[in-house]
């Protein structure tokens, strides 16, 4: 075989690799846009479930699903602002720093149901806050933090030392430098980074198990010491738990959950885009 | 509720939290008065469709009565309100003497309600000859002492053996009256070979599909794309098929109270809902395909 030849086939193999990981992704979207698409109506997603939820629809638990998406977000975005900026700006290289960057690695890779256990340890029983939105948001934000600490720190760290030098030099002191050129420059890593970490979070369901989720609650949350439904958690009651349950209202749910993500994921992208093309460095 | 002292800890919580941002808005109404109350019920699975029905129906003649309802299995049920964060655990098997303990321990003293009745059926795939079976031959089926349908009678091909697992109240009831057929000092498990499911619909989805499988549930979940075998206490018979008749007249022989658990006597709301339960509420019993308490 000539040296042609067994390039063009090295092609061909790599290319095939490449469509056979992308190929999944598009049959998943595609099976539950199709399928999904006839369980969703304006019922659907402004109803409570009625008829042991194989009617009505899934109000709750999309309500519920952005409650503790935004309680995650109130509790973890300042705390991993603050650690990313305390890390990039501020911490010596010395052992409590590379202590706390060895901790950040290992919590980013820790199962998720590893927190949902911690979480109904901590918050659930010891602090008594009982199945409960906080105790659910406390849990997702244990989880989330570490990823948007990683990520800040990435964003800030990126931004020129030139730019905290001449700050400096002109008599700005440190934290005007970061408050009014680190931060504004990093901001659009940084946002990418906390969506993504949300995203993760809205999208968990073994963290919330044991915290928030409740099978069946036909209302909203009154209060942060209720529990609530949630998106992930109701497609996987509905999935494995319900006898009969029609097809349309699965594949409605996984839908609906789907566009939730994939909305914040390309809104993520879109801040990133329309950030880097302003960006004069 | 059982967890009394919740708002005072909600608040110590934040304040060792850093004062982060999430704080009760409304506080909620600690004791049961005219504004609405919550009753948070947790545990079996057998019973979480039947706990939903209940909860559906109530809540429309009383709108001001808040219920959620939350599965896991029967140990979760009671695990929870061992740490008093549930106000009703579901059962499906009673509550163990440690199990009581440990309520106790933590000052909660559980109250046994009985709100229905529930049969374990034996269920095989549709394609499956077998239609009858002797309490001492399924024992040694799931124990892995009998592995071929031919040596029950039944064609020539190996069993596929179908359980939930350990959490739940039904895998508990089946192995200690079933498989150990009552005798507590009995050491019998489950066949290593069982292959464990968490639900009662993986199990009909299961043996829909797999013609060497044999599983369990409860009649509730029985559904016509699955046979049931009818089962007798002694090789000379009668063999009984599971239903309300066979139940109530106690000659079908694997079949079980279900239990909802309060701690100390039940209040206001919760004590308007298990009398409704154990009067309207058994009409939904019935519709769900288990056994109404009389």
């Amino acid at each position: 075989m000539s040296r042609q030849a067994i390039q063009r086939l090295g092609f061909a193999v790599l290319t095939i690799v490449a469509v056979l990981v992308v190929a999944p992704i598009f049959l998943v979207v595609a099976v539950v846009v199709f399928r999904g698409l006839q369980g969703i109506s304006w019922e659907f997603l402004t109803a409570m479930p009625r008829d042991g939820m194989k009617a009505g629809g899934i109000f709750p638990a999309i309500v519920g699903t952005l409650l503790l998406t935004s309680g995650t977000a109130l509790v973890a975005v300042p705390m991993g602002l603050g650690g990313a900026i305390y890390l990039s700006e501020y911490a010596h290289d010395n052992w409590l720093t590379r202590a706390v960057r060895l901790a950040l690695v290992n919590l980013a890779g820790i199962p998720s149901i590893v927190y949902g256990l911690f979480g109904l340890g901590l918050f659930v029983l010891f602090l008594r806050l009982g199945t409960s939105v906080v105790a659910g948001s406390l849990t997702l934000a244990m989880m989330t933090i570490p990823v948007i600490i990683s990520t800040a720190e990435e964003a800030l760290r990126a931004v020129p030392t030139e730019f905290r030098t001449v700050n400096l030099s002109l008599g700005g002191s440190r934290w005007q430098g970061i408050r009014r050129i680190v931060l504004p420059q990093a901001l659009p890593g940084i946002t990418t980074g906390i969506i993504l970490g949300l995203l993760r979070a809205a999208g968990e369901t073994a963290p919330i198990l044991f915290t928030v989720a409740a099978f069946y609650m036909p209302q909203l949350p009154r209060s942060p010491l209720d529990q609530t439904m949630a998106l992930p958690y109701h497609l996987y009651v509905i999935s494995t738990q319900v006898p009969n349950m029609p097809g349309t209202i699965q594949y409605g749910t996984a839908l609906v959950l789907l566009a939730l993500v994939l909305s914040m994921n390309i809104l993520a992208s879109v801040i990133r885009t329309y950030f880097r093309r302003r960006r004069q460095w | 509720m059982c967890a009394g002292a919740r708002l005072g800890f909600l608040l110590l919580a934040v304040t060792l939290l850093g004062g982060c941002e999430v704080r009760p808005d409304r506080t909620p109404e600690p004791t049961s008065s005219s504004a609405a109350q919550v009753i948070e019920n947790k545990g079996s699975d057998t019973m979480v469709n039947l706990a939903l029905a209940w909860a559906e129906a109530f809540m429309q003649i009383y709108p001001d009565v808040r219920i959620s309802v939350t599965g896991g299995g029967s140990g979760t049920g009671i695990a929870a309100m061992i740490n008093g964060t549930v106000d009703v655990a579901n059962a499906s098997r009673e509550m163990k003497p440690e199990e009581i303990a440990s309520a106790r321990a933590n000052g909660i003293e559980p109250l046994e309600h009985q709100v229905a009745r529930d049969a374990i059926a034996i269920v095989v795939n549709p394609a499956n000859p077998i239609s009858q079976l002797t309490l001492q031959q399924v024992s040694d089926i799931f124990v892995g002492k009998i592995t071929r349908w031919s040596q029950v009678g039944g064609e020539d091909r190996p069993i596929v053996l179908l359980s939930r697992e350990s959490n739940s109240g039904t895998h508990v009831y089946f192995l200690e009256e079933v498989i150990r057929l009552g005798d507590t000092k009995s050491h019998l498990l489950f066949s290593p070979e069982t292959l464990l499911l968490p639900s009662s619909e993986g199990i009909v989805a299961e043996v829909r599909s797999n013609p060497n499988a044999i599983g369990y549930d409860g009649l509730g979940y029985v559904t016509a794309d699955q046979k049931v075998v009818a089962v007798a206490r002694e090789p000379s018979g009668p063999f009984i098929l599971p239903s309300v008749t066979t139940v109530h007249d106690a000659t079908y022989p694997i079949a079980r109270p279900l239990y909802m658990y309060t701690c100390g006597r039940p209040e206001g709301a919760l004590d308007l809902y298990l009398r409704w339960i154990a009067s309207e509420g058994q009409a939904l019993v019935r519709e769900l395909g288990f056994v109404p308490l009389k």
